[in-house]
């Protein structure tokens, strides 16, 4: 039976959606009174687990999970060993650099080296900032990142903007993108090279589906075999 | 003080221990008929030979705070290969060695996140190398050793036992298409089943499709070398592993293992520079469990040999990773699956501590007669008692002495 592992939050409405019009139906997941966190699809012939955002990849990484759908932040920050196969398009937003807007910093690099910056995404900052070679010291913060510059713990932050709306209503601007993110389908490289059919052919579904087909069906071209190259 | 085992670190039970036994007794079995002698590689060696040449990432090896640089084992094939081509350069080849004994690795928890910590990995792998033979009957030969440890393990079709090959040359004439600064990113995206970065390399349509579509090619192994040789053209390369194939089709086949090629299939070390496998069964979870895996490392013993042996250095090995298959097997160990571990001993018992010595005496003439007896710490009020001493530490009968 094939395992999806989903994240709770801004991401299910349209994975759930996705996959119903890939033939999966996990819509009991959106129902409120609903407490389960694993449900198998309308047909039966799947089930979804109901997890946080960043453990979505690590339940693809150990294989409880042949697929998963979460963001491509999520998958730089963790970096587990998952293969992504579709770029869902959903979910967009920003991983950027933001500041007080009466800093007077416009661009990352005017930051002063060994200021303080703070974020939910370490590894992206830490990443960004090396590549940039401007020395900062990082902060590990797990939310409400926005009031680091505020209270003045950090002269920056690093986090993701959709609309930007957060960072106006607390007087921040973000001054640079690290990258942007959109939701991606996820697999277990494993599962998928043992895979004898079914799992390739919900991806396809799926990626036909999608905005932008990375993965989309590409023409196999059965070359048909001759009896004399099967038999042993 | 801690009271439990460092983050990663194994505290075995009894039950564990003697399963591992089972399953490593099992395997040697196997090993020596096939004319496999046992070596012991030291736990602890020079950094740059765990390394493997850069085939395994310093990230991963267990360094020792020492003078020198040294580390603990994250696979013992690197430890084997340098003892070949020194120590026992003089033998006469091939060697065919088994081993068994824990390996260490380090792990960044999270995938290596700022936030995770780290872990020491101890895992118990028995395997064997076979070195010195380059041709494909030594391909075949370790192939069949392997369909035959699985079938002494009661590998099969029950757990589906699926056996995974891949071939390092093989890719490698399939990367030619690609131009050679595109090479190692496409590469990794196959290696990495990483459709979106096949998708996002700077390649014309064709070349990129052309990837897209050997990323999906695997299955059957004569159908796929069928597919390869369409692509490549008839070579040597393919011909013999249409070869080695058949000679393992027929016996996987009636021992219940898939088989199947997969063209862009690697295994996690960079060691091998020929055929690499995995085995992988499913138990009742839905993860599939990685049981053993290896390939062909020429290149790596050549490492270590003189610029004489170089030319002619081969070898070839895999490694049982034997907890998973402990786990998997678990209800068959349990029932036995080697011989020694039916019963459970003797309890002798005594009413009083004067017995002590005749419950010794007695305790010591079962042993003489190879039976397992153990003794009961204290003297007990009754033979009632005794017996329910017995049940309780899962003795299979009790030798009272009143």
């Amino acid at each position: 039976m094939i395992t999806v592992a989903l994240a709770k939050g801004g991401l299910l409405k349209d994975s759930v959606r996705r996959f119903a019009a890939a033939g999966l139906d996990f819509s009991s997941l959106l129902d409120p009174v609903n407490r389960q966190l694993r449900v198998e699809s309308a047909c039966g012939s799947a089930r979804a687990l109901l997890v946080r955002n960043a453990d979505v990849p690590v339940y693809v990484a150990y294989g409880q999970a042949q697929l998963g759908v979460v963001g491509y932040d999520v998958l730089r920050e963790h970096a587990l060993p998952v293969a992504q196969l579709v770029d869902l398009g959903f979910g967009g937003c920003r991983m950027s650099v933001a500041v007080k807007a009466s800093s007077g910093y416009r661009q990352a690099v005017d930051l002063p080296a060994h200021c303080r910056v703070a974020s939910k995404f370490t590894r992206c900052a830490q990443e960004y900032f090396a590549a940039l070679d401007l020395p900062v010291e990082l902060i590990h913060l797990a939310g409400s990142v926005e009031l680091g510059p505020i209270t003045g713990m950090s002269e920056a932050i690093v986090d993701l903007v959709a609309t930007g709306r957060t960072l106006e209503e607390n007087g921040l601007i973000a001054i640079e993108d690290l990258f942007h993110s959109t939701a991606r389908l996820v697999g277990h490289p494993l599962s998928m090279r043992l895979d004898h059919g079914p799992l390739q052919a919900l991806v396809d579904r799926l990626a036909a589906l999608s905005a932008t087909p990375a993965a989309a069906a590409i023409p196999t071209a059965p070359t048909p075999v001759p009896a004399a190259a099967v038999a042993t | 003080m801690a009271l439990q085992p460092a983050a990663g670190a194994r505290d075995l039970n009894p039950q564990q221990v003697d399963g591992n036994r089972t399953l490593v007794s099992e395997l040697a079995k196997v090993y020596r008929l096939w004319g496999y002698e046992e070596v012991a590689p030291p736990t602890i060696e020079r950094l740059e030979t765990l390394q493997a040449g850069g085939g395994i990432d310093g990230r991963e090896l267990v360094r020792l705070a020492t003078e020198e640089a040294l580390g603990l084992r994250p696979e013992m094939t690197a430890s084997i290969a340098r003892a070949a081509g020194t120590r026992m350069a003089g033998r006469s080849r091939p060697l065919r060695l088994w081993y068994t004994g824990p390996i260490y690795r380090c792990r960044q928890a999270d995938g290596g996140s700022t936030s995770g910590g780290q872990q020491i990995v101890e895992e118990l792998q028995s395997g064997v190398e076979l070195l010195g033979g380059a041709s494909a009957a030594d391909d075949s030969e370790l192939l069949r050793l392997l369909l035959a440890c699985l079938r002494s393990l009661g590998l099969g079709q029950k757990h589906h036992t699926q056996l995974l090959l891949g071939h390092h040359g093989v890719l490698a004439a399939l990367l030619e298409q690609v131009p050679a600064e595109q090479r190692t990113a496409a590469r990794q995206a196959l290696t990495g089943f990483d459709f979106l970065a096949i998708a996002a390399l700077p390649l014309p349509e064709a070349q990129r499709q052309g990837l897209q579509r050997l990323m999906r090619l695997r299955g059957e192994p004569a159908a796929v070398l069928y597919q390869l040789e369409q692509l490549l053209g008839p070579c040597a390369l393919l011909g013999n592993l249409a070869t080695t194939v058949n000679t393992l089709a027929s016996t996987a086949a009636a021992q219940g293992v898939g088989l199947s090629f997969d063209p862009s299939f690697q295994p996690h070390f960079a060691l091998y520079d020929g055929l690499v496998l995995k085995v992988v069964c499913r138990g009742t979870d839905t993860a599939p469990v990685e049981i053993a895996s290896g390939g062909r490392y020429d290149a790596l013993v050549g490492r270590f040999c003189g610029l004489v042996g170089k030319a002619t250095a081969a070898g070839m090995g895999f490694s049982f990773a034997v907890e998973p298959i402990r786990d998997l097997l678990e209800a068959t160990v349990r029932a036995g699956l080697g011989s020694h571990r039916v019963q459970g001993p003797i309890l002798v018992a005594y009413g009083q501590l004067s017995q002590l010595p005749q419950a010794l005496d007695q305790l010591e003439a079962l042993h003489r007669q190879g039976q397992a007896a153990e003794l009961l710490s204290r003297p007990c009020a009754s033979a009632a008692e005794a017996e329910q001493q017995a049940i309780r530490r899962s003795c299979s009968s009790t030798l009272w002495i009143a």
